[in-house]
């Protein structure tokens, strides 16, 4: 932090520890932000579209990510900048919100302080280009609203939704199966879906990975894969029809949470004592089997006792299953959980047509699935790969891809994808631009320049001559009158997206450019960084 | 020389730094200098913002005055001062911190001049006080009353207000949809507005256009057991009991012990706690209440009881939430289940659990007597949403102030050359000194409509020019011109509804004088080595290891100032 001397040439101490701290001012710390933004988004650009690259990241602990996802590259970057960490957020909002879309959000935004930056060389002030961008921004949504097409939302027909998922698969490193996964993704989106009230919750749907098999093996099961085994090696390993007991107390006796202590000071006593606790055993397996449970499942442990009590008395269980699963459980088989064993009824036993025990290859691993359920409302999408890299990437694909089926049940506007939705709103708002007096004029330009970056990035990926295509494209869109014209990506030999089928959702879309205008907004707007030089 | 045959006399203690007399006065006048440089391009719609980064890895950005202040982290004695005015101008309008910083460093600057001349600092004190008090009644003059006008209308006037505070923030793009949300939110609350009544929840993901308000209660999923999912999750016409206890099961008392002599009386030990919390749970139900709300925890077991019985409930819910579902259901937190008649009830239209983001939000809409709002802030990282909460309170504290005292000034710097305009042709009256220092504290109100044009990238002279014009008509018309921060020139800024509440502007002209008078009143400074380190509150701990050895080099350094 510079120095302030008064006229007797002494410093003056106005900061807390001034000297050690770094300040970087004016347009010099606007450049300095702007860097740092680009080379965030440079990072990400090669990821952009079906084509795009992964990235392969190494955490501190030795962990490796490989991941198409920007939101996932960001975070595991971990990001020392302060600008950087905007973007970093920027991306992560964008995946709360949307799911999907999270590099297109920093490409745009670094494309925007790309452009800001040499608006900024020519003098113009930076409050002035963030207000041109956010008109810009108005335009470009107004545009996308425009060019937006509704699709019936139909639980018989499910083609558009599965898809624009397809559309989003694509990009990543399960491309190749992208059909099977997005129909896996919509299926378990619309069973979990509450289409009146067009609210989805995520957390019921459950995605559980297995490292072993193929891609092509990943599958949908109506109901709950839990990894844990049935208590006692002898116990038959399938149960068709069964009725589910869910407990959340031990198969013990129950213990008074007040301090308690039983005095035995004879023989007798300690005999009642032990055959009290054995009566317990056996009055709880009773009651289990009286309800007509055929299995039980537990949330905490049993001891040996009460294992082989089980056992013999042909009781199927499973113990120590979580919170979470277990919640899920009651949800999916119709069937409430069960707090003592003397609230334990017919009725609140929970049903599924299936329970059996999965072994896989020639590991030893076991898991217990629950399909078949009664009430389908919380289902499990069952993940296989070759390695655990390719089933975490898995996940995070189908994860984006639940999350675009969950927005077009929300919101059933698309737009088309390959850049056509970027080119329509670049042509908008360049046109828009004419019409506005005023410096804002030239950044409303900048941001049309920006738009194409989606576009460019998208076409360079695929091999394709970025410029020369884009111009080919814009020129048609103009000339055509027709916004869904794109990059074609996959060479199949056509530009209309509508014909290859590559959709995005609307909201998603929407997001990005308004989330990308936000943050460079923000990031213009400081022109005074002042950090303690100590933390690097 | 005779002091040198005299036996010293030392009267402080050895290491303590004293600077006096005049050159005191001007140092301390500098370091106010420049820590106004540091904010004062803030100041208004075209004001940037300070990336304030601190060694806890913690980021801010903002563009708030006060927040800014606040982080500096100031230590210079007179400077320091300069914090304190925008921190009580923060708490008592709200808004107008960088103004009154700013103005209060201006004064300083003006009256610079004159110390070195050797004027006495007493006169000029004197003189910026009959200055100040005059243009508190000059800016009372010129306010314009918005009194009287019907509900719709006051709304209308009361946006206008807001808008104008948003103006210069990072929402600043959207400050209709803002200002409308905190005028709304403001006009749900009963006369005596506390501000604890309106929450704001922030959540990252999305633009700052999904923020909404809530006409009502809304806050996020609490911490839930095994069971919650199954409970209904919308209601209509809901109920709503609130507890301060914790439904679990637990030992009733801490330090009791059962003896039992008996194993066949230990079913009945357990029967009787399994008893106490069913009963517990019982009454609950019975009461007819469909939503449970507990500041405490709701054990695994009461959740699955409630979800058995289609009945929502949420533990842990923070203190000052519950107390915003309580003013606005009408319901009265309960800490014991007896007796829980209907009247301790709350009563909401609508209840549901909704996604905003990647969090669930528990909202309660159409109370019986809303006197809460809650407004649910989006936007796309942490420090953005972090700092429109900022500017979302400076405008719910402006909205506040308007309402209580209805009166406005046009904003843009136009009352501030209103203002001068009339002190200097006050000044004009004296004969004296006086008038050397009225008409240099006129100079000094001017920095307003120039810092905003220098912030806009305008000729800040060309433009104070054309005001002083318009302000100097004799026919009065020009009073309400101000700086037109679109095309650089100059606007009826009232006409163009910039307007502020006018108490914000007297509060920043008697603040910053204050300020500004008690900085020039100081003549000496005794700064004891030892005390003034803990004794300067945030300075001591972090500032002794770093300083360990530079300590010694800074005692040096102020050991030339004695004389």
């Amino acid at each position: 932090m510079s120095l302030a001397f008064d006229e007797y040439g002494r410093p003056f101490i106005i900061i807390k520890e001034q000297e050690q701290k770094k300040r970087v001012k004016g347009l010099e710390a606007q450049k300095a932000n702007i860097m740092a933004g680009k080379s965030v988004a440079r990072i990400l650009r090669t990821s952009l579209g079906p084509k795009g690259m992964d990235k392969m990241l190494q955490s501190p602990d030795g962990d490796v990510t490989i991941t198409n996802d920007g939101a996932t590259i960001l975070e595991q970057m971990e990001v020392e900048n302060q600008i950087g960490k905007l973007m970093v957020d920027l991306s992560r909002s964008q995946d709360f919100e949307i799911g999907d879309g999270t590099t297109g959000v920093v490409v745009t935004a670094g494309a925007l302080l790309e452009q800001a930056e040499s608006l900024l060389d020519r003098g113009i002030h930076p409050i002035r280009v963030a207000d041109g961008y956010e008109l810009a921004s108005k335009i470009a949504v107004e545009q996308l609203e425009k060019i937006s097409t509704k699709f019936p939302l139909d639980k018989d027909n499910l083609e558009p939704l599965i898809q624009t998922c397809m559309t989003t698969l694509s990009s990543k490193i399960v491309g190749r199966c992208k059909r099977t996964l997005a129909e896996i993704a919509v299926k378990a989106v619309v069973a979990v879906a509450d289409l009146e009230r067009r609210d989805v919750n995520l957390d019921l749907i459950k995605l559980e990975g297995k490292v072993g098999g193929r891609l092509e093996d990943t599958e949908l099961i109506d109901g709950i894969i839990v990894d844990k085994d049935f208590s006692h090696p002898q116990m038959p390993k399938q149960l068709e029809d069964v009725k589910i007991a869910i407990l959340t107390c031990p198969f013990e006796p129950p213990k008074p949470k007040t301090k308690h202590k039983v005095d035995i000071d004879s023989v007798e006593k300690f005999e009642t004592l032990r055959q009290a606790e054995k009566q317990y055993f056996d009055d709880m397996v009773q009651k289990c089997k009286d309800a007509g449970a055929t299995l039980v499942i537990c949330q905490w442990g049993f001891d040996d006792e009460a294992n082989h009590l089980l056992m013999h008395r042909n009781l199927p269980a499973v113990r120590w299953v979580g919170g979470v699963e277990l919640e899920l459980i009651a949800i999916a088989t119709g069937g409430r959980i069960v707090p003592r064993f003397q609230d334990l009824t017919p009725d609140k036993l929970g049903k599924a047509g299936l329970v059996r025990e999965r072994a896989f290859g020639t590991t030893k691993d076991r898991m217990l699935s629950i399909e078949k359920c009664a009430n389908s409302r919380a289902v499990t999408i069952f993940v296989r790969g070759g390695n655990k890299m390719v089933i975490e990437e898995t996940k995070r694909s189908i994860h984006d891809a639940l999350c675009v089926a969950r927005n077009l049940i929300r919101d059933n506007g698309i737009v088309y994808g390959g850049g056509s939705a970027e080119i329509a709103c670049s042509l908008a708002v360049e046109a828009a631009a004419d019409k506005v007096p005023g410096v804002e004029q030239y950044a409303m330009r900048a941001f049309a320049d920006a738009l194409d970056a989606v576009p460019l990035a998208l076409a360079e990926n695929s091999g394709l001559q970025p410029i020369d295509t884009l111009t080919a494209v814009k020129a048609a869109q103009v000339k055509e009158g027709i916004p869904h014209l794109g990059i074609d990506c996959n060479d199949v030999g056509t530009n209309d997206m509508k014909k290859q089928n590559v959709f995005e959702t609307l909201i998603g879309k929407k997001e990005q450019i308004l989330l990308a205008t936000q943050v460079v907004k923000m990031i213009l707007k400081i022109d005074d960084v002042i950090t303690p030089s100590t933390y690097e | 020389m005779s002091a040198m045959m005299q036996p010293q006399i030392i009267l402080l203690k050895e290491g303590t730094d004293t600077s006096q007399g005049k050159a005191q006065l001007i140092s301390n006048i500098n370091a106010c200098v420049a820590v106004v440089d540091a904010i004062r391009t803030t100041l208004g719609p075209r004001g940037m913002d300070k990336l304030v980064h601190d060694d806890k890895g913690t980021t801010t950005i903002s563009n708030d005055g006060a927040t800014i202040m606040r982080l500096l982290e100031i230590v210079h004695p007179a400077a320091k001062t300069l914090v304190d005015i925008a921190r009580s101008q923060d708490s008592e309008v709200g808004d107008g911190t960088t103004t009154v910083v700013l103005l209060a460093g201006e004064f300083l600057r003006e009256a610079k001049p004159f110390i070195e001349d050797g004027v006495h600092p007493q006169l000029i004190i004197r003189a910026f006080r009959t200055a100040a008090h005059l243009a508190v009644l000059k800016t009372k003059e010129l306010a314009i009353s918005i009194e009287g006008k019907d509900r719709e209308d006051r709304n209308q006037l009361l946006q206008k207000c807001a808008a104008t505070t948003l103006n210069s923030k990072l929402i600043g793009g959207e400050k209709e949809f803002f200002s409308k949300m905190v005028v709304d939110a403001v006009s749900m609350l009963d006369e005596d507005v506390r501000l604890s009544m309106i929450g704001v929840k922030k959540v990252q993901g999305g633009t700052m256009r999904d923020s909404f308000l809530v006409q009502g209660v809304a806050f996020k999923k609490t911490f839930s057991y095994a069971g919650f999912e199954q409970q209904p999750k919308n209601f209509e016409d809901a109920k709503i009991l609130l507890l301060n206890l914790e439904l679990e099961l637990k030992s009733e008392k801490e330090n009791a012990e059962v003896r039992l002599t008996d194993p066949a009386q230990y079913q009945s030990i357990v029967d009787a706690e399994w008893n106490i919390i069913y009963d517990k749970l019982d009454k609950c139900v019975k009461s007819g209440a469909k939503v449970v709300l507990s500041r405490l925890a709701i054990g695994d077991l009461a959740t699955q009881y409630f979800a058995d019985r289609d009945i929502f409930c949420a533990g842990r819910v923070a203190e000052d939430d519950l107390q915003r579902v309580a003013s606005a259901t009408g319901a009265q937190v309960q800490t014991t289940v007896n007796n829980l008649v209907p009247e301790v009830l709350g009563f909401c239209q609508h209840f549901e659990e909704r996604q905003v983001g990647s969090e669930r939000f528990n909202i309660f809409t159409g109370c019986t007597q809303a006197k809460t709002a809650t407004i649910v802030l989006r936007g796309g990282a942490e420090q953005f949403i972090a700092e429109a909460e900022r500017s979302l309170h400076d405008a719910i504290m402006i909205v506040r102030r308007a309402i209580k005292n209805q009166a406005v000034v046009p904003g843009g710097g136009a009352i501030d050359m209103e203002v001068s305009r009339h002190l200097r042709n006050y000044a004009r009256g004296i004969a004296g000194k006086a008038q050397l220092f009225i008409n240099a504290y006129a100079k000094a109100l001017e920095v307003i409509p120039r810092q905003l044009c220098d912030n806009a990238g305008f000729d800040a002279t060309d433009v104070l020019n054309k005001l002083r014009q318009k302000h100097s008509l004799p026919s009065g018309e020009g009073a309400h011109y101000g700086v037109d921060i679109d095309t650089g020139g100059i606007t009826d800024t009232y006409e163009a509804f910039v307007w502020e509440p006018s108490v914000v502007k007297v509060n920043a002209f008697n603040a910053a004088t204050e300020a500004a008078c008690l900085v020039l009143s100081v003549d000496e400074t005794i700064r004891n080595p030892r005390s003034s380190q803990p004794g300067d509150d945030g300075m001591a701990g972090m500032q002794m290891p770093g300083r360990g050895r530079g300590g010694g080099m800074r005692g040096r350094g102020r050991g030339m100032r004695r004389r």
